[in-house]
């Protein structure tokens, strides 16, 4: 089968094409020892199928970031069968630049201008037959978005595989054309493959380039030798760059006839930007557009019409039974989009799905099982263990795919270039570049897409920093931890307000954020960070069609991954938790007999210091149960909160009132756990603070190894979570037992930071 | 004078870019080169956004004091 690459700029609308190319045919994989994407598919509509490759958005082939080499690598050493160069017609001298690179490489090659439609609407004119006849490549206009002009472009990137082509640069009329046309013997002379095109990456000395041609090096530098020039001064990089954008602006240029306008005319686009990048502005419109987007995923009360209106709740429109259940199966319907107020779209599309699609059917399953005659174990383990794990990762899907579907939206719009471009500056005081934004914000949502996302940031260390604090914020999982518990300590203690005591737990995990970035960028992940150059694109309405691609990109990959991290966990989970030492199957109330009971008793002296270890006595180990059956999931704490509780209840022999322990929501559970083992509320707290800080779940785990590649980084990763969750757990546990102890940690903190910049300081003069 | 102090919507020609090896032909492929004619459209507090072919490109201070125009 031929094999066709599509190589152009970041937002030349190559994705759009290489979607209408091979439509279902898409298939993502990984780029052989990185985590890019690699995106490939099958066009059907040529004489024969065409395997199209789709290369990751560059802007040359001197690589800056890792998409860059993987994209020139696989042009060199892979050699397609031809190579289609998608350029922006809008952008036609930058984005020429590229292809003038690509056309010294012996491949052949195809141009495809994109975006014609844009440029007629503008009335300008573009003259592709000038263009081709200069370039010497077949040059198509087809529009990637409206889908024309694509057949006829296949057929010529068809006929240009089949005929070869050898290499041509633009060089040739330059000063240059003689030292490239002399490095360019040598190499051939060597048997190097496309010599043109690595004789002028050496004479612009590209590093990559220097590394793998050492010994003609030398010889480079006495042909350089004889080369005077006064404007550039010896640097051949500037020079080449130079020549390349001469050329085109002389003979390519021609070729684009623009309608005479005032010279300084504003595009739309940039009338928007004077408002959505404005020095004042532009910070409060970008929160107000997140806001929006959290308040469309997760409110309860959209546009807040239930409050301004005061709208009756189900119950007071008696359509509840006695029990609070829904009336009939119409009412349930009802509730999934009503109850007091109307939910906001991702709340109802979540409802439905959970509450009516997934529920029913694995009720329905659960029912079969429970009826069948399989052992006691067996139908635990198929229960509890499977069906409730593959039910949990499905009930993620939801706010995960509205999530993911609005920051595609910001994302196509071109809008996201600008919030990095509005945040970079407060980023950069905690050593961080604007672009690490969105990973961090996506946190909010789901670690894993969170960190799958840091693929934008050009640095390794930057992108480990990165990783490393997602967890801290916090996560949609996490959630359900923070109502139960709060809810508990409210409705116990009867000290504070749920949603105060949530929130300040988030504002928390920010700060932690903040914190622990400041100091790995200042010791461990210290580095510059890189200056931010970001290329501004026309904002544009985004596409539906390659809305759906994306969002279908990225749950394939989240649902992989997830279940079967997830999945595996909550199978692991639930045989030590249902399985004795003597691997006898255990009743859900006897989890006091299970191996990880037993783990955790074992453990529990280590969390002491964080107000829920020795001190609780008899019974303290349940919330370290909890607590490391949360490192695995972190839906598994309110779960394993529900099934310690009623143990607690048949062990102790204890009144518990009214409280009805397997409620969902965990409050009534987690009031039981604090009557049996008398925890204060720092230490309920503490508890709060350590699951949002340590080990987020295992799909994260795994999800940051992939990411992180070097496996020191990783395993440096697992005790950075460990470390910076006891150190926060355990702050805020004495603090709030003993609130002089304030100054002891305030003293510690004054005494690492002073220490850290004497150091940085020494280390500085020393490198002086 | 460096880009961060250029005038806005003035035509202006590149004469020294005094960056880094790396982040030099970064910016060179984004078609900020010697010679090349670049525009300000809008500058505050050391970033500016310039138009640039017909693109454009939002540069933060650490780069923006390291382009000279003319």
């Amino acid at each position: 089968m031929k094999r066709f690459a599509l190589a152009g700029n970041p937002n030349c609308g190559k994705t759009t094409l290489f979607n209408s190319l091979t439509g279902s045919t898409a298939h993502v994989g990984n780029w052989p020892g990185v985590t890019v994407d690699k995106k490939t598919g099958t066009y059907k509509k040529c004489a024969e199928p065409i395997e199209i490759v789709d290369l990751p958005g560059i802007y040359s082939l001197s690589p800056y970031t890792p998409e860059e080499v993987i994209a020139r690598n696989y042009i060199l050493d892979e050699s397609p069968d031809c190579v289609i160069n998608i350029v922006d017609a809008t952008n036609l001298e930058r984005n020429l630049y590229l292809t003038t690179q690509i056309a010294e490489i012996d491949v052949p090659m195809v141009i495809a201008l994109n975006m014609m439609d844009e440029v007629e609407k503008a009335g300008d004119k573009i003259d592709e037959a000038l263009l081709s006849s200069r370039l010497g490549v077949p040059v198509v206009k087809i529009s990637a978005l409206k889908e024309t002009g694509l057949k006829e472009l296949m057929e010529e990137a068809y006929a240009a595989s089949l005929k070869g082509r050898q290499g041509k640069t633009v060089l040739e009329e330059s000063a240059l054309a003689h030292l490239v046309g002399d490095v360019k013997i040598a190499l051939k002379g060597q048997g190097v493959k496309d010599p043109l095109f690595h004789a002028v990456k050496l004479v612009e000395n590209d590093s990559i380039e220097t590394e793998m041609h050492k010994e003609t090096v030398p010889m480079i530098d006495e042909f350089k030798a004889t080369f005077e020039d006064d404007v550039f001064g010896g640097d051949f990089e500037a020079l080449v760059a130079d020549a390349r954008y001469k050329y085109i602006s002389k003979h390519f240029a021609p070729a684009l006839s623009k309608k005479k306008t005032e010279k300084f005319s504003m595009s739309r686009s940039d009338k928007a930007d004077k408002v959505m990048t404005h020095k004042i502005w532009g910070i409060p419109i970008f929160l107000l557009i997140l806001f929006a987007i959290f308040h469309l995923t997760f409110s309860e009360d959209f546009l807040y019409l239930g409050k301004i209106f005061s709208l009756p709740s189900l119950e007071e429109l008696g359509l509840l039974t006695a029990e609070g259940e829904p009336l009939n199966y119409g009412v349930r319907w009802l509730a999934c989009l009503y109850d007091g107020a109307i939910f906001s779209p991702g709340v109802i599309i979540n409802n439905i799905w959970n509450n009516m699609l997934v529920g029913e059917l694995f009720g329905w399953l659960g029912g079969l099982v429970e009826g069948s005659s399989m052992a006691p174990w067996a139908v635990g383990l198929i229960n509890n263990g499977i069906f409730d794990g593959v039910a949990s990762v499905l009930s993620f899907l939801p706010p995960i795919l509205v999530l993911f579907l609005f920051f595609s939206i910001l994302e196509d719009s071109g809008y996201m270039a600008r919030i990095a471009f509005i945040l970079d500056r407060m980023f950069r005081r905690f050593g961080l570049s604007g672009r690490a934004f969105m990973p961090m914000i996506m946190g909010f949502g789901c670690s894993v897409p969170a960190m799958i996302n840091t693929r934008t940031l050009a640095d390794e260390k930057e992108r480990a920093a990165t990783v490393r604090v997602i967890p801290f914020f916090s996560c949609g999982a996490k959630l359900p931890i923070l109502t139960a518990v709060a809810g508990a300590i409210v409705a116990y203690f009867g000290v504070g307000n749920a949603d105060v005591i949530t929130f300040l737990m988030y504002l928390l995990g920010i700060v932690t954020a903040i914190v622990a970035v400041l100091l790995m960028r200042n010791t461990t992940l210290k580095g510059e960070t890189p200056p931010f150059i970001m290329e501004l694109p026309a904002y544009h309405a985004p596409q539906f069609k390659n809305l759906m691609a994306h969002l279908w990109d990225k749950t394939k990959h989240f649902v992989k991954k997830a279940f079967t991290i997830i999945l595996a966990s909550t199978i692991v989970i639930w045989l030590l938790t249902h399985f004795s030492f003597a691997w006898k199957f255990l009743e859900d109330e006897a989890i006091n007999e299970s191996i990880l009971a037993g783990i955790s008793q074992l453990v529990q002296p280590i969390f002491t210091p964080l107000g829920f270890g020795s001190q609780l006595g008899q019974y303290g180990w349940v919330f370290v149960v909890a607590a490391v059956a949360g490192l695995i999931a972190k839906e598994n704490v309110i779960a394993t909160f529900a099934t310690l509780a009623s143990c607690l209840v048949a062990m102790a022999n204890q009144n518990v009132g009214g409280l009805d322990i397997a409620a969902e929501e965990g409050i009534d559970a987690v009031q039981a756990m604090v009557l049996a083992t008398g925890i204060t509320v720092p230490a309920l707290i503490s508890f709060i603070a350590f699951n949002m800080t340590t080990i987020p779940c295992f799909a994260a785990v795994g999800t940051a190894k992939a990411e992180l590649q070097d496996k020191k980084r990783f395993n440096g990763t697992l005790i950075f979570w460990l470390a910076s969750s006891y150190v926060v757990s355990a702050a805020v546990y004495t603090i709030g037992m003993w609130w002089w102890t304030l100054f002891l940690w305030l003293a510690a903190a004054a005494a690492v930071t002073s220490f850290i910049i004497l150091r940085n300081k020494r280390a500085k003069a020393k490198a002086v | 004078m460096p880009i961060v102090i250029a005038p806005i919507n003035v035509d202006l020609k590149i004469v020294r870019i005094a960056t880094d090896e790396k982040t030099k032909k970064h910016l060179e492929s984004l078609g900020v080169s010697l010679n090349g004619e670049v525009t300000v459209l809008s500058s505050s507090g050391g970033t500016v956004v310039v138009k640039i072919k017909d693109g454009r490109l939002a540069l933060d201070s650490s780069i923006s004091t390291k382009i000279f125009v003319a």
